[in-house]
């Protein structure tokens, strides 16, 4: 920095030292608690020093719990909706910034629309619509009188019913309508050169070519960014999962974790608690870690 | 402007290629949407019992709810406090972390850690952490009996959810402010330093003004995210209790669609939490289309 | 100083650099400098990219710390001050303004963190802005403004506080050649009405010749010459100078005394000399003479032509090294392709084959009465 001011250097330091213990305190304080016995932990509630039964309670979660099925089903969901959102965005981005079209602009602004709304606020009736995914086609015929048409045709009016509900499906395909990623790859888009396309042109190359031989490659780190930044929210989204799915074996770890706290009364058990949130955690920190330039890359493109 | 040579002229391939997303957002959002609107204007059974038409009924129903307006109180009371909170702590941790300091790189890798923690996860924890009888704050309990009980004491529980939903969402905001910050170009800092300023007011005169836009964005975007991820904390720290204390809407529309099975009710404020964040999202679209942005 | 001329009084400082080294971790930027400029001298300090000349005026203004030695402002100690309390401002390479604050506030900025009160303030940036054409822009946002005009106000927040040194980092280098050039002639009648002693930092020999009393040319954090541009420009102290300042640069070639006779690498002779040993020789491209007819003087093959209406620049081979020669437009040379040159000795530098520093001997009569 400019000066060699030392006071503020320390209180800066001092700052971030306090910002860190915050943010590791908790975490450490999961590792003790998990490595205690129950009754170990009821006679001296919280402690800092960690024990020795780490992988008693480890084992209790494999045993005892459904959080490693759960774990496969938040893989499932977390990859899921990671790779549709990619592919989907990357579409559809390069539909609105690439083509020549009257809709464009309408389209992107009612994909973008959907950040204003999170799935969390809408909840109560998507999943009336995962209930019956053809619902609001149904609607739409008999709305608009098309459903008499195909009775009079066909004998009967177009009614189907698909409930995605407690399943894979339903617990990724609602998380893809959201436009962040549209966003975030039109964005890169409208950054690179104009000049690049043209060559490209100038080159031959169309549509397609364009976009395998051109886009593709130069999206890589996007593309990066946007993976980590839905696997983890897909990883971690409580409320939907919470009640799109109603049987043990299809709920996500998060939920199954939340689902080991009982109702009411006694004191939870919680060094199996935090014992399976370590489990939980591990995949999602570890991504962290490996791939967080593409994390913090894709939290400030997001911001743009 | 000459557009013609730098896109492609297709009428069916763009079409394709936005289909998929398209036809995901109108089922999976704008039906949705539609819905609750529609419902709220229905009085809709459970389990497919049919719906009649009710006009303003349910609006009426839920408007003279006092449970709703205390809801409404504590969500717009918890927007204010925790997304103040969640910006200002960041905000402070990013102008440290900005300084050439040796602890700025350990806190700028593992102050975004929380990003891979989920917030019933946390949750959890923290339930454990603030718990009355096994917690960090029991000391204090033997000391000072029912100093600290969030399962007794409303304004206890409020503090454990703030002190949750700060933690969580310390990466998003941190990095976008630093960002920020570190986008400002040094010569400017020096400039400051140059017309006689320290450090402590350049922070104030040249370092805040200038990520205004960062702020005011991380603010906005908090308003939403306090109020939809409040839903995993209040599950798994407070139940909305003790006595309703912590019902935020979200969680009162929750408990009346999925444990009490009022639709109507549900999406009728629904609606109503919609109208007020389209009305959030507006007032942030009219206040960043005035120029906080500077050019360089 | 004139005083009539403007309201701003500067008391102008000198600067001492005594042994002052930089080094960042293990990488030695200024090995070693020990140099003064004078009180109310304008300075330039030219070099390549890299050569450390930024690093030496950030240490001036105290936003780099020196890592040995002292600097002195009128012979005080100022190497541990911040850069506030050493009285000196600072232009710099991007203006690096406040896009948040209107010019007026941009350029009274230091006055209020300074303390003073905002009548003063006014009548001041009044003043300033009065000197600098920019009375109709104080309410504007510098985002608002034309980089010459973002050039102005940063200059203008540099002088309202009468600094008795002013520092310029390439300020002139984001504008165009025009702009350039009307700034050069402002900047120094500038500083012949205001005086401060003034360092400017740039990697444009034009900005040097043209606007430094003295100029500071380093090399590597060494100083290779530190003198006025007409003596740098006559009398170059090593071939480094001598290939850095002029337009196009000097010809440097290898050359060879025998202790009678100075020859190219391929023999041929350019003339007498009575040293031995091994030299780079060095011809300004206007001192070179293009004889008459083709014979005598030294063979040079044409490679190319180059007409820039006022003259042309003809590129030649002369012993196997590419040297330029420049000669009055359609003047003597015809579209020859080969050419016969001679070297006028009073014209040639010679320089240490190895060293590259200026033998002191000297060599004709250009270099020893610097003409």
């Amino acid at each position: 920095m400019v000066e060699n001011a030392r006071s503020i250097n320390i209180v800066a330091s001092l700052i971030l030292l306090v910002g860190i213990i915050y943010i590791l305190g908790p975490l450490y304080l999961t590792l003790t608690t998990a490595s205690h016995s129950y009754e170990f932990m009821l006679q001296n509630g919280l402690v800092w020093s960690p024990g020795d039964e780490f992988f008693v309670n480890i084992r209790r979660i494999f045993t005892e719990t459904s959080i490693p099925r759960q774990m496969i089903n938040s893989l499932i969901v977390a990859l899921g909706d990671a790779i549709a959102t990619c592919v989907l965005s990357f579409l559809s981005a390069y539909a609105i910034v690439y083509f020549r079209t009257r809709w464009a602009g309408v389209v992107f602004a009612l994909i973008l629309a959907t950040v204003i709304l999170p799935l969390d606020m809408r909840f109560v009736t998507t999943y009336q619509v995962a209930s019956n995914v053809f619902s609001p086609i149904n609607a739409l015929l008999d709305a608009t009188g098309l459903n008499d048409l195909i009775a009079a045709l066909f004998g009967a009016p177009f009614h189907m019913e698909w409930s995605i509900l407690n399943t894979h499906a339903g617990l990724v395909i609602p998380l893809l309508a959201h436009g962040m990623g549209t966003f975030l790859f039109r964005q890169f888009f409208l950054t690179l050169p104009r000049d690049l396309f043209k060559a490209a042109r100038m080159d031959g190359a169309g549509p397609i070519r364009f976009l395998v031989d051109i886009l593709l490659p130069l999206s890589r780190s996007t593309f990066a960014s946007l993976f980590v930044l839905t696997f983890l929210s897909g990883w971690t989204q409580y409320l939907w999962p919470l009640v799109a799915s109603s049987t043990a074996d299809m709920q996500t770890a998060v939920v199954g974790l939340a689902r080991l706290v009982p109702d009411e009364g006694a004191v939870p058990d919680y060094p199996l608690i935090m014992a399976g949130a370590i489990l939980v955690s591990i995949v999602p920190l570890s991504m962290i870690a490996l791939l967080q330039r593409y994390l913090v890359q894709g939290l400030i493109l997001s911001e743009k | 402007m000459f557009l013609g040579s730098t896109m492609f002229r297709h009428r069916w391939l763009p079409i394709f290629l936005v289909a998929p997303l398209a036809v995901l957002v109108f089922l999976f959002f704008y039906a949705p949407v539609f819905q609750a609107f529609y419902w709220s204007f229905f009085l809709e059974r459970p389990f497919g019992g049919g719906s009649e038409y009710v006009g303003w009924d349910n609006f009426a129903r839920v408007l003279s709810d006092p449970e709703f307006w205390k809801a409404s109180g504590r969500t717009v009371l918890f927007m204010a406090t925790a997304s103040s909170l969640a910006v200002l702590v960041p905000l402070i941790l990013a102008i440290a972390a900005d300084r050439a300091v040796r602890m700025s790189l350990p806190a700028r890798n593992i102050l975004v850690w929380p990003k891979g923690i989920a917030g019933a996860s946390i949750g959890l924890v923290f339930s454990f952490v603030f718990n009355p009888f096994v917690g960090v704050l029991a000391p204090l309990n033997s000391l000072f009996p029912g100093i600290w009980n969030p399962s007794f004491d409303g304004f206890d529980a409020y503090i454990s959810l703030i002190v949750a939903h700060v933690w969580g969402n310390i990466p998003f905001n941190f990095v976008i402010l630093l960002a920020g910050l570190r986008a400002i170009p040094h010569t400017i800092i020096q400039a400051g330093a140059m017309d006689g300023a320290g450090p402590w007011r350049r922070i104030l005169d040249v370092q805040l003004p200038l990520i205004m836009p960062q702020l005011f964005l991380t603010l906005v975007l908090e308003f939403t995210e306090s109020v939809t991820s409040a839903f995993a904390l209040i599950d798994t720290i407070t139940k909305g209790g003790p006595g309703g204390a912590t019902t935020l809407l979200v969680y009162k529309i929750y408990l009346d669609g999925f444990s009490s099975y009022d639709l109507s009710g549900a999406s009728t404020q629904t609606a109503i939490l919609m109208v007020f964040f389209i009305l959030v999202a507006t007032l942030q679209f009219v206040l960043l289309g005035r120029h906080i942005n500077y050019e360089r | 100083m004139n005083a009539v001329d403007t309201a701003i009084h500067v008391a102008a400082k000198s600067i001492r650099l005594a042994d002052v080294t930089k080094a960042y971790g293990k990488v030695n930027v200024i090995p070693s400098l020990d140099i003064e400029f004078r009180s109310g001298e304008f300075t330039v300090i030219l070099g390549p990219s890299g050569c450390g000349k930024s690093t030496l005026l950030q240490m001036i203004a105290g936003l780099e710390r020196v890592t040995n030695g002292k600097i002195l402002f009128g012979g005080k100690e100022v190497q541990d001050l911040e850069p506030k309390q050493r009285g000196c401002a600072m232009v710099f390479q991007n203006y690096a303004l406040y896009p948040h604050m209107t010019v007026a506030e941009n350029m009274s900025y230091s006055l209020k963190v300074a303390g003073m009160t905002k009548p003063e303030r006014q009548a001041r940036v009044k003043i300033v802005a009065g000197m600098l054409g920019l009375g109709d822009y104080l309410d504007r946002k510098p985002g608002q403004l034309s980089g010459g005009q973002r050039q102005r106000v940063a200059i203008g927040r540099a002088i309202i506080r009468e600094p008795g040194v002013l520092l310029f980092d390439e300020p002139l280098s984001n504008l165009d050649a025009q702009l350039r050039h009307d700034t050069r002639i402002e900047l120094a009648d500038l500083h012949r009405r205001i005086g401060a002693t003034t360092v400017f930092v740039t990697h444009d020999q034009v900005e040097a010749m043209t606007l430094a009393d003295r100029i500071l040319i380093l090399n590597k954090g060494q100083v290779e010459q530190f003198d006025t541009p007409k003596a740098i420009y006559h009398r170059p102290a090593s071939v480094f100078v001598a290939k850095f300042i002029g337009s196009p640069p000097m010809n440097i070639l290898p050359a060879q005394g025998d202790g009678s006779v100075l020859r190219l690498s391929d023999g041929q002779v350019v003339g007498e000399y009575g040293l031995k040993g091994d030299f780079q020789l060095g011809i300004r491209p206007e001192n070179v003479v293009v004889e008459q007819g083709m014979s005598g003087g030294l063979a040079a093959p044409v490679r190319f032509r180059e007409d820039l209406g006022s003259h042309s620049i003809i590129s030649v081979d002369i012993a196997g090294t590419p040297v330029r020669i420049a000669t009055p437009f359609g003047g003597v040379v015809p579209d020859y392709t080969r050419l016969a040159v001679t070297f006028p000795m009073k014209a040639l530098h010679l320089f240490d084959g190895q060293t590259g520093k200026a033998i002191p001997e000297g060599f004709g009569v250009a270099s020893k009465d610097g003409k």
